[in-house]
């Protein structure tokens, strides 16, 4: 361990800020949408200018189809789509930690988890989001987690059992393995603290993946329901006026964007390097 | 830094050559490949049995679903009978698989055939879908080449940070961002699509768009896929030889690196295809392009799950396919190099 320690202090301090820079406009927005009942101008519920209404002093952003404030529905719209995100994201890094550590010392199971995963590629999530949605009417935002979630596991069990692989061969595991550890001992304690970078990614990566599915899911009109602000649905609600206040469209698109852009390098930047340097051609 | 979190031998959907499961290791060419099919065929048929028992234990059912204000229970009771709902669940099973291969793929809530409703926009969805997949597939070998070239160079990491931003985005960020700047602000392009009296769109111009809206973030994903496959044979002796021996660069990366790292981008190709029929719904909606996706959306607002269920099984049927391309020809490439 001694070497990949070594190479790590010296790669830490760039990487680590490297990361940070680039995840920067995404807190920025966590922050806004946290903050967002300090912050907002107007009430969400209510018209302030003419429906589609441009921008100018009485609504910074114009008015959307019903004349509400775009500015201060895209403050409050954030904070809902972001925690569905965020839990979707711990829900599969978690359950794909777990399951993706045992399948990596018990090889038995992770023929298994193959399997699962061989199976899940077949259904999109957005097409088993709809089917769970429809199938369930009364789950709104529920259903849509709870789907993605579920969808999104088996892939992440893969990630995660890959990386675990060559751990659990090495030998200071079959050395704790046969002096009799158990094995929640073992994934937790001797294998688990290896995969710290890989598992810091796959978050990152499964947040997006979960802006993705619930921001099309609300696009969709499945989840959030009017008059509730939420990014996807102002987009969907002022998709008609893009012509009359193109803010009223392009102010959320933006925030999902720069959001799941942001948060997607972070994540880039925290894979773990390859082990040796590609040969140039 | 191309993708590290998926390296080929995870990513690609299937088995690595060492674990083959079964009688694929050791069973002649014909034998093995009527093997592959046969694993696809029963991996298509258990999703469809997932669908169908996930639809079956989750509350509400398309004759619930459709039910208009006011209507008395016996109303509902009433059609439920008549789409075949107050039959046996395995019954009911039986007769969905069974009509799946002769293409029955059964009734909407609103008791017409699947197929009917899915034959008129299936033609333009099928255009759009294979232009996006084919313009994904060859902007990503495009992108991920030029970046494999210099490992670490500008090039790479420019298309790095490209791809990675590329496929974080909702297809409808992408359609909206394409919206505003080709035909809000230069006026380029139809904003909508009209369909001509075929039902087709009416002219070429009104693809584009709802095109480049799939295809970007696809091209994103792809280029991931294929950069991190050619990392991954870059490391390879014969590669290792090969460049050693001076060859020209070109060459290498197409006659060297290209054919083992066609198994990653055959399965890539596969889940592009799923993410394409998701973006669709989409895309078809803001655009009003006539397509299956459009029908998928109206299905959402009438809560017409049978018709959503046939969509998934002919998406799997598609997806499966393409899987068990990419499982031929790494049969064939392993196959070669053994």
């Amino acid at each position: 361990m001694t070497t990949t320690e070594a190479t790590l202090t010296v790669r830490q301090q760039p990487a680590r800020a490297r990361v940070l820079t680039r995840a920067l406009p995404a807190l920025l927005l966590l922050l806004l949408a946290l903050a967002s009942p300090l912050l907002a101008p107007r009430a969400i519920d209510r018209p302030v200018t003419a429906p589609y209404g441009p921008a100018d002093d009485a609504a910074t952003l114009g008015g959307d189809l019903l004349g509400r404030d775009v500015l201060s529905r895209l403050l409050s719209g954030g904070a809902p789509l972001i925690a569905t995100a965020l839990s979707i994201a711990l829900v599969v890094t978690g359950a794909a930690t777990a399951l993706g550590i045992l399948a990596a010392l018990r090889p038995r199971l992770g023929r298994w988890v193959e399997r699962a995963a061989d199976l899940a590629i077949l259904l999109p999530s957005v097409l088993g989001i709809m089917l769970i949605a429809l199938a369930w009417p009364s789950g709104g935002r529920l259903a849509v987690g709870a789907a993605a979630a579920v969808l999104g596991i088996p892939y992440a069990v893969r990630v995660v059992s890959a990386a675990a692989a060559p751990i659990a061969a090495t030998g200071y595991i079959e050395t704790a393995s046969a002096g009799g550890e158990r094995l929640w001992y073992l994934m937790a304690r001797e294998v688990l603290p290896n995969l710290r970078s890989t598992l810091l990614a796959l978050f990152g990566l499964r947040f997006v993946e979960g802006v993705y599915v619930v921001s099309v899911a609300a696009f969709l009109q499945l989840g959030p329901q009017p008059p509730e602000a939420d990014w996807a649905l102002m987009i969907r609600e002022n998709a008609p006026g893009i012509l009359l206040n193109p803010w009223a469209v392009a102010a959320p698109c933006l925030a999902i964007g720069v959001l799941a852009i942001s948060v997607n390098l972070a994540a880039e930047a925290l894979a773990p390097a390859r082990p040796t340097p590609e040969t140039p051609l | 830094m191309a993708g590290p979190l998926i390296p080929a031998s995870t990513a690609d959907g299937a088995t690595a050559p060492e674990d083959r499961s079964g009688p694929a290791r050791i069973l002649p060419g014909a034998g093995r490949a009527a093997w592959l099919v046969a694993r696809r065929l029963g991996m298509l048929a258990l999703l469809l049995a997932a669908v169908f028992a996930a639809i079956e234990v989750l509350p509400g059912d398309a004759a619930q679903a459709t039910s208009e204000r006011g209507e008395s229970a016996a109303d509902v009771a009433v059609r439920r009978a008549a789409l075949g709902l107050d039959r046996p669940v395995t019954e009911r099973f039986r007769d969905w698989m069974s009509g799946l291969p002769t293409g029955d793929l059964g009734t909407t809530a609103h008791g017409q055939p699947v197929t009917t409703v899915l034959s008129g926009p299936f033609p333009n969805t099928l255009l759009l879908g294979s232009l996006a997949l084919a313009l994904s597939i060859t902007g990503a070998l495009a992108l991920g080449s030029w970046a494999t070239l210099r490992p670490g160079g500008r090039v790479d990491r420019a298309v790095a940070a490209a791809s990675t931003a590329a496929f974080a985005l909702p297809e409808f960020v992408v359609s909206v961002a394409l919206l505003l700047v080709f035909s809000q602000w230069t006026g380029w392009l139809p904003a909508v699509t009209l369909t001509g009296p075929d039902g087709a769109p009416a002219s070429w111009d009104m693809l584009v768009l709802p095109l480049l809206a799939l295809a970007i973030p696809q091209i994103g994903w792809n280029t991931r896929i294929v950069r991190g496959a050619f990392a991954d044979q870059a490391d390879l002796p014969h590669v290792q030889a090969a460049i050693l021996d001076g060859l020209p660069r070109h060459r290498i990366l197409t006659h060297h690196m290209l054919p083992g790292a066609l198994p990653a981008i055959a399965v890539s190709t596969a889940t592009s295809a799923g993410m394409l029929v998701g973006g669709a719904v989409v895309v078809e909606t803001l655009f009003n392009y006539p397509g299956i996706g459009a029908v998928l959306a109206g299905a959402l607002t009438d809560r017409d799950t049978p018709l959503v269920a046939g969509v998934v099984a002919v998406t799997g049927a598609a997806i499966s396919t393409l899987l068990l391309l990419a499982d031929l020809i790494r049969d064939r490439i392993l196959g070669t190099h053994r």
